[in-house]
């Protein structure tokens, strides 16, 4: 596929929060996260799908940041290549200063494990291991030895108000609880970026607002949050929001 | 946002954004054990979450090592009772008699019952004629009921011997009293010494010195008890105390004179025992007019404890042939179990392995897991097969009545085995495991 015409898709016309935007091909070395004309194909059958058609754009460090779309948006393939869980087809993603684009799923597991934190809607925790276990699970990926490990483990629950359940099961944690383990335990490994996927989507409203209330603390402390999600009321929280349509950006408009 | 260490860690605010990633993830072992601690844990736990499933896998295994620890220990026990037996004649004997031990057809029992008897003359023509020989003696066997009063000890072999060293050659020991002296051997009265069966069978168990003086009736014939036998033991169940040694002159009379002998020939040491066997055999082909080189028949059979060995030795290797073979279908059947329930543990666990591989669990991280699993199952079915194989391997040697060995070497074996078949038939679900998707082991429910 050739650059010039790629160069002139939608993605061009985003609105960029920084004054000078960075060249499209090469990335900004002061951004966290700089995505380059990323496309995303998925064969299916013998037609090709493209679930992103040529996105880039910049997050600085410390921003609160939501990606809204409907579902068949491109929205999730996105979410899963910011998280590192898959690669690009074609196209440049730089995290913290790494090319992650071209990594193999060993050096991608040890990004994960580094510089992304995940919160699913689903919580996906260890149903059987503690919630301490479950936040320390990222560590014992890393190789933190043990007994740093309970301590940074300690800390992260300490920071999500869950001190007092340390060792309780999930099935013993209501739901707000088990999303502030699965945030504690995305927080555990001091990542580069806070990643959610619909965190608030199996929460009552109430407890939808606890766990945004937390996401703006971490903010606050100097965190990098990103939240994908197709409500725009948990949108409306983030400082910035990217709109996905079919593939492409829609909107990139800063809140406050 | 500054960060001043590593893992320091506000207890107020936690950030963690980082400019660099610190330098321990880039030399990071193969195998962290604290991902292995984390796989054996995990192991354990499902382990524990599905106790029949995992008892179920188990037994494949349990079977195949319990054969093979079993029998083992069993042979191991039989061989030492075996090797005790015959150090107590020891391989510098050797025997020359009409038929061998051994008689494999009908038509070399017809052969061999045209040979000329053994007779004294032999035996007395080899103490003269062999050099190499050391102590040469006779012996005449019969299977007789003894009687006591009204007590009867059925099966006893009564040994008439020739002269006192055969007590020697034969390796028995007189525990109390005293054996005849060879004036009363050749005199022929009747006199005898009792192996300690005799005892339990006819003196209800009485002290030695009860018996000695005592008269016991063989085939009506009395006989003084002049002493008692040091034990021997048993071999295979048979009792090799269940004796009663006569003077041959006395058995002579009472059995006849026509009875074939057998001659017993000792050498001071294993290494003459050849040289001895060749003038034995010149000697014995001389007096049965066979030529040197004449193959077809000896006229006489020379053995020594060497037949019974290696006869011996070609049922136990038969023995662990079988075994080996029954241990080998099991476990191979029991591997084909546990992989089976390993793709079905991987297949259950999909979105754990999901969750793992998003926060970072690479590929050799996951498999390592799974192989750990296969492992905690085989190593514990081999294990409990180690235990079952001693149980049983107790249990008969108590029944037949030989010495229980109990050798590490073999449960170190049983488990090891079982480990590997473990790491095998784990290693292809557990490659599975690995190189799923993490984002559509997510999507798993």
């Amino acid at each position: 596929m050739s650059d010039a015409t790629l160069t002139l898709s939608p993605t061009e016309n985003v609105i960029r929060p920084q004054a000078a935007p960075a060249q499209v091909d090469g990335h900004d070395p002061s951004m966290l996260i700089s995505m380059r004309n990323i496309w995303k194909t998925y064969q299916m059958g013998t037609e090709k799908v493209h679930a992103l058609h040529g996105v880039s754009f910049d997050i600085p460090r410390g921003e609160y940041i939501a990606i809204i779309g409907p579902s068949g948006s491109g929205k999730s393939t996105l979410m899963n290549l910011i998280g590192c869980l898959d690669t690009p087809t074609q196209g440049q993603y730089w995290l913290n200063g790494k090319n992650v684009s071209e990594m193999d799923d060993d050096e991608l597991a040890r990004i994960r494990n580094q510089e992304v934190g995940f919160v699913f809607q689903t919580f996906n925790l260890l149903a059987r291991a503690t919630a301490l276990h479950n936040v320390e699970l990222p560590l014992i990926y890393g190789g933190v030895s043990s007994s740093q490990r309970h301590d940074m483990a300690k800390q992260a629950l300490k920071a999500v108000d869950l001190s007092e359940r340390m060792m309780h099961k999930p099935n013993e944690l209501s739901g707000g609880q088990r999303q502030r383990v699965a945030i504690a335990r995305a927080l555990v490994n001091h990542p580069s970026i806070l990643l959610a996927d619909e965190p608030t989507g199996a929460l009552d409203s109430h407890t939808s607002m606890e766990i945004m209330d937390l996401f703006e603390r971490l903010h606050s402390e100097g965190n990098t949050i990103i939240v994908v999600t197709h409500e725009h009321d948990i949108a409306a929280r983030a400082h910035r929001v990217i709109s996905i349509r079919d593939g492409l950006i829609e909107k990139d408009e800063r809140l406050r | 946002m500054e960060r001043s260490g590593e893992h320091d860690v506000g207890p107020q605010r936690y950030t963690f954004a980082r400019a660099v990633l610190p330098a321990r993830i880039k030399s990071l072992p193969f195998f962290r054990l604290a991902a292995i601690w984390e796989a054996f844990r995990v192991a354990t736990g499902s382990l524990r979450a599905n106790k029949l499933r995992t008892a179920l896998t188990l037994m494949g295994i349990v079977v195949g090592v319990t054969a093979v620890i079993a029998v083992v220990t069993i042979i191991k026990g039989l061989d030492q009772t075996v090797a005790q037996t015959f150090s107590s004649q020891g391989s510098t004997v050797f025997t020359i008699s009409k038929n061998p031990q051994i008689i494999k057809s009908r038509e070399e029992f017809v052969k061999f019952n045209r040979r000329k008897d053994v007779t004294h003359e032999d035996a007395e023509a080899i103490e003269r004629l062999c050099s190499a020989c050391w102590r040469v003696g006779i012996a005449a066997n019969a299977i007789e009921t003894v009687k006591y009063q009204d007590q009867k000890a059925e099966n006893v072999r009564v040994r008439g011997i020739e002269p006192l060293t055969m007590f020697d050659i034969d390796g028995v020991n007189i525990d109390v009293g005293r054996i005849w002296t060879e004036s009363e051997g050749a005199a022929g009265r009747d006199i005898c010494v009792i192996g300690p069966d005799m005892l339990k069978n006819l003196f209800k168990d009485a002290p030695a010195d009860r018996a000695v003086g005592q008269e016991i009736r063989i085939s009506g014939r009395p006989y003084v008890v002049l002493g008692v036998l040091e034990p021997l033991g048993s071999i295979f169940g048979f009792s090799r105390d269940n004796v009663v040694y006569i003077p041959y002159a006395t058995y002579q009379k009472a059995y006849g004179a026509r009875r074939s002998l057998v001659v017993f020939i000792q050498v001071p040491a294993a290494e003459q025992l050849e040289a001895a066997e060749d003038q034995v055999r010149t000697v014995m082909r001389n007096r049965r007019n066979v030529a040197m080189g004449e193959v077809d028949d000896e006229g006489f059979a020379l053995e020594t404890q060497d037949v019974f060995l290696n006869l011996y030795g070609a049922a136990t290797s038969n023995i662990y042939i079988v075994t080996i073979g029954v241990a080998a279908i099991s476990l191979v059947v029991g591997g084909i179990v546990v992989m089976n329930i390993m793709l079905v543990s991987v297949t259950e666990r999909t979105k754990e392995i999901g969750i793992r591989k998003a926060i970072g669990a690479r590929r050799k991280d996951i498999l390592t897991q799974f192989l750990i699993e296969a492992v905690v199952v085989t190593a514990l079915g081999g294990a409990l097969g180690v235990g079952t194989g001693f149980g049983l391997a107790y249990i008969i040697s108590a029944l037949i009545g030989f010495p229980l060995l109990v050798s590490v070497a073999s449960a170190v074996l049983g488990v090891g085995v079982s480990s590997i078949v473990g790491i095998v038939s784990g290693l292809w679900p557990a490659w599975r495991a690995a190189k799923l998707d993490p984002i559509e082991a997510l999507r798993a429910e």
